[in-house]
Parts: structure tokens; C-alpha cells; sequence
């Protein structure tokens, strides 16, 4: 093994390098600040375990590689929706033409990565079907977001044969309200009281001819939870679905998604989209649908990212487990 | 009083919330309703605590220079500048000034004069048109960057007119206002995606130092992990059809069945909890002398 790039001439076995600590050499022996992130050899520095023993600043290049460069060069595998998404879409497609949806999108802007293309995706999905939407949020770090989201892809035409949506009009944005739980339950007894009766912009709700026959949870054709935790679809599962027999479909962050697997088999959710591959998923399914580029979504864009991603956990997990094994014969 | 009152209100409030489930009478709902809408607003009192609670944890540290005290000073410092650019300023001085509309002779046009120079324009219902067929036109003007004001006007163009539109979009304040929106992009948005992203780096490594196969359990944990990863991403259907297969069979039947019983163990535990608390039994959230 030579010594750190760029510090002069060989180390011998066993001696950490002493200079920089750059170049691969450097890498291969125990971090100072943090120690080593493989297994500590008990002998020499050569063999397998020792060559394994790698700086944790390599494993955060290589995850920092794995990330970017997919997003500048796209690799373009085939996508293919799984069960649930395929659920979601048909869900949505079954709605008849200009039905009435809630779209409660609760997240925050670490959690839009996964769940922003869902957002995007399925607000085009129901403007192809026509339907009038109905936004709110429950949690505080949102709004802004869906302001923009709104104006981005609500007031905008962003497809073939799209049109703006007209606040008050087409779509109501109700804003945020505090209380969680007892927001979902309130809105599943009385919606227009649990907002005071003003939508975000102060309109009156009386004053807003779509929200004439939507006045509870029950009166919307479905549910569109956009959900990056608590309070979220499982939540609105728990509080209302069961109770008010609501057509519910949501996507979720990848963490979440084993949590609300069970609604989904149970046919409390009608589809579920967890995590960025599968709103990429969903995203492809309707990009197809209203003659966008499946390729060009967001969510598409970044499963490169995601599988490259996935490959160096994997191999990161299979290489600590080698060091570990050999490591402890050696011992 | 002190003990009993608040035990009297939990078996008031839980036993109406347990009993409008089973009761379908109105009154029963307006009554549900009225707790429901008590719950929101406590909610939303409590954030009041919350910032109260804030300063008298941290003004002492501050004042005293204890340890990590510059800490606290950007925390006290940030929650007041969000709450202070959070605040409807604008709104003290009355309702915002609406577009003035003028005509003159002229050609048959709308001309449309903003006090920004960012002013984007739209007119309805026809495209951008200028000059315009003579006819009824709303013009809607707005800022380019979010919090301006945006304002709107509906003008009649006669034959031969000129209408000025002259528009003011003064800076908006509270939660859609200019400076809490410029916070919430540039400090708020990149810090908390920031702090997500760490994630990917941290797993990596956590996956290289702590993720062994130390006994079978350990194996199979692993085995399932790698089996979901690969699965669930076009690589592993690219690879073979059988990931996403065992992907799904592995969240469909062991993660169900796991969860179910989580969940229904939580449940129970939950319902158990809040009969002692309707009934009395349970007093510890009274605090330690109920």
C-alpha cells in the first residue's frame, strides 16, 4: 500500500499515514475524527480486512456520484407500474367527469423529492377527468408550497387539450389549518365550519358556486392525500375513512409505505404510491395518458438517481459484511 | 375543585365523543362539533405556549452564557423574525389600493402601466392583444416574484379609446408576504431539504458499518432489506422479473401480518388508556399532585 498522494514516499505496513490524509491509501486506513467504518485488523495492514477498512469520506463520494450523476446523465431504464399505482390510476380514472376531489397535501420541503411528482402528476390526471379541486393542508410548513404548486400546475395549462384552472371557480385552496386529528375528524362532520367558512383568500364559501353540494368528507367523489408523515393518510384512515366510507388513494414516503401497506390490502386506500419510485410510477402512467414525455417528469428523472443510489447501499452493506466476516476469522 | 374539575371535564368530553359514534341524533353531532372545534383552537393556542415556553427555557441560558448559548440566540432570534414577518403589516393601513382605470381618445388599445418593473400582465378572455377589438377586457396584473400584491381590473374599451390601466403592487406581509416567502426559500426550504438529504449519506455509511449479519435474525433482516431495495427500483425488474415479485410478496405478507399486530396491539393499549382516563382512573396527564 503507498502513502497519501502527494506526501512523500511509502508507509510502512501498520503505521497510519501521518500527512494528508488524500488519495486512496489514506482512505483505506482509520478516520482520526470519526474511526473507521470497517473492521479495526488486529494484524498488518494487508489482507482483505484491512483493505476494507474504508474512509466513510469515500462511501459519501461515492453515494454523492451516485446521486448526481444520474440526474445529468440519465440512464433511462424501462419503468413499469406496480399493483397499487395501477390501483390509483384507475381509481382516479373511474371518477366521473367533473367530480368533486379533496387533494390534502401534507409535507414539507424534505419530503418533496418523493412526493412532489405524485402532487403534479395527479392534479393533471384529474384535470383530464375534469374534475374540481379542492386543496388543504395540515401541516404548517406547507402552504407556501402548494401556493406555488398551484400556480404551477393548477392555473396552468401543462398538457395537450389542458386548460387554467380559475380559483373559486375550477379549484378552492382552504388553506391550513391546526389540530391534526381533530382538523380530519371536523372536516368529515363539517368542512366548511372547520375553515371558518373562507377559503385562503378570505372568498366566502358560500359565495363559491363548486362548493355548493361539499360540505363534509363525504361529499367528494375521492380523496388525494399527498402524505410525507403524521398528520397524514394514515390518519385520515384511521379518522374518517372507515367511518364515512371515503374513496381514499394516497402516496406516501418510502418510509411510510410499509405502515399504510395494510389500508391498501384491506381496501381502505384504493392505491398507494410509496415512495420516489413509485410516484415516478404514477407519473409515467399519466404523462402517457394526457401525450407528455415520460422521460421528462421529475419523478422519472430521479429513479436514475434512486437506483444508482440503491446500488451503493447495497454494495456498501455487502462489503461491510465481508470485512466483518473475514475480520472475524482473522480474530 | 382543583383535582375534580379537570376529571369531570375528561368524562364529560370522552364519554360525548364514545357515544355520538352510536347516537346519530343531531344534537349529539353539534355537540361533537363544538369539541371538535375546541380541540382546534387548543391546538392552535398551544403553539402561544409553545413560543412562551421557547423563551423561558432559553432566555436564561442566554443570560447566564451557559453552554451552546449562541445557539439559542439564533433559535429565539429566528422564531421572532418569522413571527414578526408572519404578521398582516400591510393590512393596518386599510384595503389595498385598487388599479386605476382611465380613458382617453386614442387608439383602440389597453395600456397597462405597473409601478414594478416586473409586472407581468394578463388579459382575459382574449390573449395578450395590443391593440384590443373594442369590447369588455379583464386585465390582471401581478409580480413576477411571489408576495406583491396582485390586482385585477375590468375595463370597457370603446371605439377609438385608449384605457390606462394604472396598477400598484405594493409588498405583501404575513404568511404570503415578500419577506416570509423570501425566508421560507432561501432559509427555511434549503436547510430542511438539507437536513433530509444528509440522509442518503448517512445510510450509506450506517449500511457499510452497522448493517451485519451478526446472527440469523440479523441475516435475515439483511436478506429481506436487499431483496426490498432491489425490488423496489426499474433496476431490479430489469435485472429479473422475480425482485418486484419477492419485493411485493415480502411487503404483502410478513409486513401486513407484523404490522396488523402492531397495530392492533396499539389499538387496544389505546382504547384500555383512555377508558382509565374517561373513567379517572389514569391521572398522570393532570399532573403529579392530581
Amino acid at each position: 500500500m503507498s502513502g497519501p498522494a502527494g506526501a512523500g514516499g511509502p508507509v510502512p505496513p501498520g503505521v497510519p499515514p501521518t500527512g494528508g490524509r488524500r488519495g486512496l491509501a489514506a482512505a483505506l486506513t482509520p478516520d482520526p475524527a470519526g474511526g473507521p467504518v470497517g473492521v479495526p485488523p488486529t494484524g498488518g495492514r494487508r489482507g482483505l480486512a484491512a483493505a476494507l477498512t474504508i474512509d466513510r469520506r469515500w462511501l459519501f463520494l461515492a453515494m454523492g456520484l451516485a446521486i448526481v450523476v444520474p440526474l445529468v446523465v440519465p440512464l433511462g431504464l424501462p419503468t413499469e407500474a406496480s399493483a397499487p399505482v395501477k390501483a390509483n390510476f384507475y381509481a382516479v380514472e373511474d371518477l366521473p367527469e367533473g367530480a368533486t376531489v379533496l387533494v390534502s397535501v401534507d409535507l414539507d420541503p424534505a419530503s418533496t423529492p418523493e412526493v412532489e411528482p405524485y402532487f403534479h402528476a395527479s392534479v393533471r390526471h384529474l384535470k383530464k377527468r375534469g374534475a374540481k379541486l379542492v386543496f388543504v393542508t395540515l401541516w404548517y410548513q406547507a402552504p407556501p408550497l402548494v401556493d406555488r404548486w398551484i400556480a404551477k400546475t393548477v392555473e396552468q395549462a401543462t398538457f395537450p387539450g389542458d386548460r387554467p384552472y380559475k380559483r373559486n371557480v375550477d379549484y378552492v385552496w382552504l388553506g391550513f389549518r391546526e389540530g391534526k386529528q381533530a382538523v380530519m375528524a371536523n372536516m368529515g362532520q363539517d368542512l366548511w365550519a372547520t375553515f371558518a367558512g373562507h377559503a385562503a383568500d378570505g372568498t366566502a364559501l358560500a359565495d363559491i358556486p363548486m362548493m355548493a353540494g361539499v360540505h363534509r368528507l363525504s361529499d367528494f367523489a375521492l380523496l388525494v392525500l399527498v402524505s410525507a408523515g403524521f398528520p397524514g393518510a394514515k390518519e385520515y384512515v384511521q379518522q374518517v375513512q372507515a367511518r364515512y366510507g371515503l374513496r381514499i388513494v394516497a402516496a406516501c414516503t418510502a418510509v411510510s409505505t410499509t405502515d399504510l401497506s395494510p389500508y391498501y390490502a384491506s381496501g381502505q386506500l384504493l392505491g398507494l404510491a410509496g415512495g420516489m419510485g413509485a410516484t415516478a410510477e404514477y407519473e409515467v402512467l399519466v404523462s402517457r395518458l394526457v401525450g407528455l414525455d415520460p422521460k421528462r417528469g421529475n419523478g422519472a428523472m430521479a429513479l436514475d438517481a434512486l437506483n444508482i443510489g440503491h446500488v451503493v447501499v447495497i454494495l456498501a452493506i455487502v462489503l461491510g459484511n465481508v470485512a466483518y466476516f473475514v475480520g472475524r476469522r482473522k480474530r | 375543585m382543583k383535582k375534580q374539575l379537570p376529571l369531570i371535564l375528561g368524562f364529560v368530553a370522552g364519554l360525548l365523543a364514545f357515544v355520538e359514534r352510536y347516537v346519530p341524533a343531531a344534537p349529539m353531532r353539534s355537540m361533537q362539533s363544538f369539541l371538535l372545534n375546541a380541540a382546534m383552537v387548543l391546538a392552535a393556542a398551544a403553539f402561544i405556549l409553545g413560543a412562551v415556553n421557547v423563551i423561558q427555557v432559553n432566555a436564561p441560558i442566554i443570560a447566564r452564557r451557559r453552554e451552546d448559548w449562541p445557539y439559542k440566540v439564533v433559535l429565539v432570534a429566528s422564531a421572532l423574525i418569522m413571527f414578526l414577518a408572519g404578521i398582516k403589516w400591510d393590512r393596518l393601513g386599510g384595503a389595498p389600493r385598487p388599479p386605476a382605470v382611465t380613458a382617453a381618445a386614442g387608439d383602440t388599445s389597453i395600456e397597462v402601466v405597473a409601478d414594478r418593473d416586473d409586472a407581468l400582465v394578463w388579459f382575459a378572455p382574449a390573449p395578450l392583444v395590443r391593440p384590443v377589438a373594442p369590447g369588455t377586457y379583464t386585465v390582471t396584473v401581478r409580480a413576477l416574484r411571489a408576495g406583491y400584491a396582485e390586482t385585477q381590473a375590468t375595463v370597457d374599451v370603446k371605439p377609438g379609446q385608449r384605457v390606462t390601466v394604472r396598477a400598484w403592487l405594493p409588498m405583501l406581509w404575513g404568511p404570503t408576504g415578500r419577506v416570509f416567502t423570501w425566508l421560507y426559500d432561501h432559509v427555511f426550504a434549503p436547510s430542511n431539504a438539507t437536513m433530509f438529504a444528509l440522509l442518503a449519506f448517512f445510510i450509506a455509511s450506517a449500511a457499510f458499518r452497522a448493517f451485519r449479519a451478526r446472527n440469523a435474525e440479523a441475516a435475515l433482516l439483511l436478506g429481506a432489506a436487499i431483496l426490498i431495495m432491489v425490488g423496489r427500483v426499474p433496476l431490479g425488474r430489469a435485472l429479473s422479473p422475480a425482485f418486484p415479485a419477492i419485493a411485493d410478496w415480502i411487503v404483502d405478507i410478513p409486513n401486513n401480518a407484523g404490522r396488523r399486530a402492531i397495530m392492533m396491539g396499539a389499538a387496544l393499549g389505546a382504547i384500555a388508556t383512555s377508558l382509565r382516563v374517561i373513567l379517572g382512573l389514569e391521572r398522570s396527564h393532570l399532573g403529579r399532585d392530581a
